[in-house]
């Protein structure tokens, strides 16, 4: 069992990254990278379970041209830290994990924005080393580029857990019994949400004999 | 050559690296293209003035980038060899402009729309089945799903790269012509998950049955209803509202209803 949160956060970061800075192997889906932190920390079966909530909710969340989606690989990861930080094994306070990473990967998404608005400034540097003949610059710049991108991930994943450990930690004591009940209903309906946004994912099948209105 | 275009393989996995709003992924493909114009290009000047003619925007989808790469490798190795001049160009960069986008389009239905989470649903369906099969040795065997999916989606992913690759040195700008003669695939690969999907819903049902643990002690004889109301409710939600809205509503209303007893 590793609690090491500097190692996590890299495993974190690492996830996130493959979204957009490199190779796109989907080790950014909450399937893979939920489970792993998951089964770092001990608890893989709640890591599993978080992955497949997380999955199914997100399916449609990837960068398609120039949108950038919410982090889930950020949802699945941080969720996982705090439960199995805290509820080894109380499979129901995910729902409250979920809740409270939603914020924190959106707040993830505008630095992601800042961070892309900053790669036209390694870009303008390249330009300017290739016309003077530097063109050691197109290498550096990538590598630069992959470095930033890994680092702000990281450093915001490090900030997140610490936080978001002292947020989780400060709220649930305070919720009264009804929210906890409510929050048991939510962890065992929240798979078939998911089945519902997967069988809408799938809507431009067409079925003999059912007629789609996808296409008329 | 051969190292050469394995180099610009590798180095097509970093296309998105440097990903601008300004000019998306230009730093990208001019990194992928920047062993091959060392090859090609020995006059200092020609390198420098092809460098600098694909700086301009680019944007497609990363898998299919390679076929770009390649038809753009291909001309330039065209113009270096016959030493063009300026004047009589051929415009690289309309061709590339042209084919991004639909072969971004491509891309992205088939690998993010179809591919990935139909491979998803084959490793959630693995879970589902683990856990009704292993019971207590589920935990032990728990971390093969994710390798499931990874190397299953994987195996493709790299695969169809390197085929694309090579698609784009060998036919060119009829590339695009050879990729969409594998209709057939995405239709498979569609219909496949949305089976998948459904039988992993049922497998679900008969794993965990309708209110497991007493979800909902005072109704547990309408608990396969609640799961139909909820099952219909999110693809009707799903379909206007995104995944967020979804989730929140259902805490909502679990909450909600625990408050008023139900």
């Amino acid at each position: 069992m590793t609690e090491n949160i500097i190692f996590l956060a890299f495993i974190g970061a690492l996830c996130s990254s493959d979204i957009t800075a490199f190779g796109q192997f989907m080790i950014c889906r909450p399937i893979f990278c939920a489970p792993v932190i998951g089964f770092l920390m001990g608890d893989i079966s709640t890591g599993l379970r978080i992955g497949m909530i997380v999955e199914m909710l997100w399916i449609n969340a990837i960068p398609l041209g120039a949108s950038v989606p919410i982090d889930v690989s950020l949802i699945s990861v941080l969720s996982t830290f705090w439960v199995c930080r805290y509820f080894l094994g109380f499979q129901e306070e995910v729902i409250l994990g979920i809740i409270l990473a939603v914020p924190f990967a959106y707040l993830y998404r505008e630095i992601d924005i800042f961070g892309r608005n900053f790669n036209t400034k390694i870009m303008h540097w390249i330009e300017k080393g290739i016309e003077s003949g530097k063109y050691w610059r197109i290498d550096a710049g990538v590598i630069t580029g992959l470095f930033l991108f890994v680092l702000r991930a990281f450093l915001f994943c490090i900030f997140a857990m610490i936080v978001g450990c002292w947020i989780y930690s400060s709220i649930y004591p305070q919720l009264p019994e009804f929210v906890l009940l409510g929050f048991k209903k939510a962890w065992y309906l929240m798979p078939i949400a998911g089945f519902g946004m997967v069988i809408y994912n799938f809507k431009s099948v067409k079925i003999p004999f059912w007629r789609n209105s996808h296409y008329d | 050559m051969i190292k050469i275009y394995s180099r610009m393989f590798v180095r097509s996995f970093f296309i998105q690296t440097v990903w601008n709003y300004e000019r998306m992924q230009n730093m990208g493909f001019v990194f992928i293209l920047k062993p091959f114009l060392d090859k090609v290009y020995l006059n200092e000047n020609k390198k420098k003035e092809a460098l600098l003619r694909h700086i301009g925007h680019f944007n497609t989808h990363p898998y299919m980038s390679g076929v770009v790469v390649a038809i753009v490798a291909n001309l330039e190795k065209k113009i270096a060899e016959d030493n063009v001049t300026n004047a009589k160009l051929p415009d690289v960069n309309n061709i590339k402009d042209t084919m991004a986008g639909p072969l971004a389009a491509l891309g992205d239905l088939f690998f993010f729309g179809t591919l990935r989470p139909t491979i998803s649903f084959i490793s959630i369906f693995m879970l589902i089945f683990f856990v009704k099969v292993l019971d207590d040795r589920f935990v032990g065997y728990g971390i093969l799903i994710p390798f499931i999916f990874i190397v299953l989606y994987n195996v493709v992913h790299i695969a169809a790269r390197y085929w694309i690759m090579f698609l784009g040195f060998k036919f060119g700008k009829e590339s695009i012509f050879v990729l969409s003669s594998f209709k057939f695939l995405l239709t498979l690969t569609r219909y496949s998950g949305l089976i998948i999907a459904i039988a992993a819903l049922v497998l679900y049902f008969s794993t965990f049955g309708f209110g497991l643990n007493g979800m909902f002690p005072d109704f547990n004889a309408q608990d396969a209803i609640v799961y139909g109301i909820v099952l219909v409710c999110s693809v009707l939600v799903a379909s206007r509202f995104g995944g967020i809205f979804l989730f929140y509503t259902i805490i909502l209303t679990c909450i909600l209803m625990s408050y008023l007893g139900i």
